[in-house]
């Protein structure tokens, strides 16, 4: 990671030296970045370059906006309406929603489907149109959806969060007994189960509080407690 | 002339938003998209731009619909529109205040343009939709110039009040995108050709002034304005970005 954030506008030239260049790997460009034939790279979103060369990939970061839906990405899609072979998911607020095809789900047959109806949360992978096959993870049953920022779910979706990202509200929470689960979707959604409902809003609240006042790591163990206090 | 001052993501519920203020005008932008298209007006290969500016006072009339007029074409140029089909990209531009010579007489006149109000406008539209993370082909700023005439010979104003412009034979909008091209250009009154050069000139210069330099170096020569909007917009938005990203 280097040391200095580097930040672009759209439209700025980025130094050839910032670009990373392999041997023998493709360079693969992430969000915020466009391709110009022949051999230009111009960013198209005001954030910093972040260039990771053991991957030869870069891209541009940004924490705010709206959930822009791309191929490879776990989200947290809400069922709107079933149709005869597919269930329409919303994945953000006034967009258009995605297709879920029902067969899709594991171990699904044209017999035996599962039954989502309007209100129901799928955990899902974002795949091409045009590749057909969807492999979904299957329904989240029971607990509850948070929104939350684009850059958190980001956070709260990297291997080690606690270390890289200096998030340590669920394992603090984890570590004081409270027992929940959570998926995150890249689509800004957090889902919380427990079988306390205190506990389901106390871990959505905590995230929640992190991400908009954007806590260190004492104020997020400093909110855990308080928490934790409220609980019992 | 005070200097820009500006807030960024501010409104909780939109996707981007700014508040903009600058020589007396201060205006707040709300920016949503890319969001779905309504069946009758979606264009399939491109994203529609909606700008909606409404008045600091009253419902918006013929003269806010001329400025989202002039607006629109110049937003739609930065915008990756292709990127986004059957998409509509919302721009909503709130003037919260406005010098107080803007609205003298403008009720019982006939509404009448406002050009030095289209710069600021400009200017919070952009903040809004970086901070929006929509896909922009590049960044652009605009200027206002006033020409005036004198027995001595014209003029140029940069940036001028209400009142200059009330006195001014020439009032002219601006905009350039960072590479230096034309992005925008509206007049109002009467000039010569030689005139309209200058005019080219000087906003060319107040606009793109320390681009290639990286800083702002080559100072001087046109008075109170002080630095470059857009080094302005970078210093906010790379603020912003360092809060928000402050883990990495």
């Amino acid at each position: 990671m280097s040391s200095e954030p580097i930040f672009v506008l759209p439209g700025d030239r980025i130094d050839a030296s910032l670009i990373p260049s392999h041997e023998k790997k493709p360079l693969r460009l992430g969000p915020g970045l466009r391709h110009v034939p022949p051999s230009d790279l111009v960013p198209t979103l005001a954030g910093q370059l972040v260039t990771d060369r053991q991957k030869n990939a870069i891209r541009v970061e940004t924490a705010n906006g709206r959930y822009i839906p791309r191929v490879g990405e776990l989200v947290i899609g809400t069922v709107n309406k079933s149709a005869q072979e597919v269930y329409f998911v919303s994945l953000s607020d006034y967009t258009a929603p995605a297709l879920l095809p029902q067969l899709s789900f594991e171990s699904a047959t044209k017999k035996t489907r599962p039954i989502l109806l309007p209100g129901a949360l799928v955990y899902a992978r974002c795949v091409s149109a045009s590749t057909g096959k969807a492999d979904g993870l299957g329904p989240l049953v029971g607990g509850m959806l948070f929104t939350i920022s684009l850059g958190m779910s980001r956070l709260l979706m990297m291997p080690k969060k606690a270390q890289q990202g200096r998030l340590v509200v669920l394992d603090e929470l984890a570590d004081a007994g409270v027992q929940f689960e959570t998926a995150t979707g890249r689509n800004g959604r957090l889902w919380v189960d427990s079988d306390s409902t205190k506990a389901i809003i106390a871990v959505g609240r905590a995230i929640q509080e992190t991400d908009e006042k954007s806590l260190g790591v004492d104020e997020q163990r400093r909110l855990v407690k308080k928490l934790i206090k409220e609980l019992s | 002339m005070a200097p820009p001052a500006a807030e960024l993501s501010h409104l909780p519920k939109a996707d981007g938003s700014a508040n903009f203020s600058f020589g007396g005008y201060t205006i707040t932008a709300a920016v949503n998209g890319p969001v779905e298209a309504q069946r009758r007006d979606e264009n399939p290969f491109e994203a529609l731009v909606d700008v909606n500016v409404r008045p600091a006072a009253g419902v918006g009339g013929t003269a806010e619909r001329q400025l989202e007029a002039i607006l629109q074409p110049a937003l739609r140029h930065l915008i990756a529109i292709r990127n986004f089909p059957r998409c509509v990209v919302q721009v909503t531009l709130q003037v919260m205040e406005a010098p107080e010579n803007a609205y003298v007489n403008s009720k019982v006149m006939q509404p009448r343009l406002n050009l030095g109000i289209i710069p600021s406008l400009l200017h919070a539209a952009m903040l809004g939709l970086l901070t929006a993370a929509i896909p922009l082909n590049t960044v652009a700023s605009a200027t206002c110039l006033a020409v005036t005439n004198a027995t001595a010979g014209s003029t140029i104003k940069v940036d001028p009040s209400p009142t200059e412009i009330d006195q001014a034979t020439s009032v002219h909008v601006l905009g350039f995108t960072a590479g230096r091209d034309l992005l925008l250009a509206e007049s109002e009154g009467s000039f010569t050709a030689e005139e309209w050069d200058r005019v080219l000139q000087t906003a060319e210069n107040v606009c793109c002034r320390g681009q290639e330099t990286g800083n702002d170096a080559e100072m001087g020569g046109y008075g109170a304005e002080s630095e470059n909007v857009l080094h302005f917009m970078r210093s906010v938005l790379e603020a912003k970005a360092a809060e928000s990203l402050h883990w990495r």
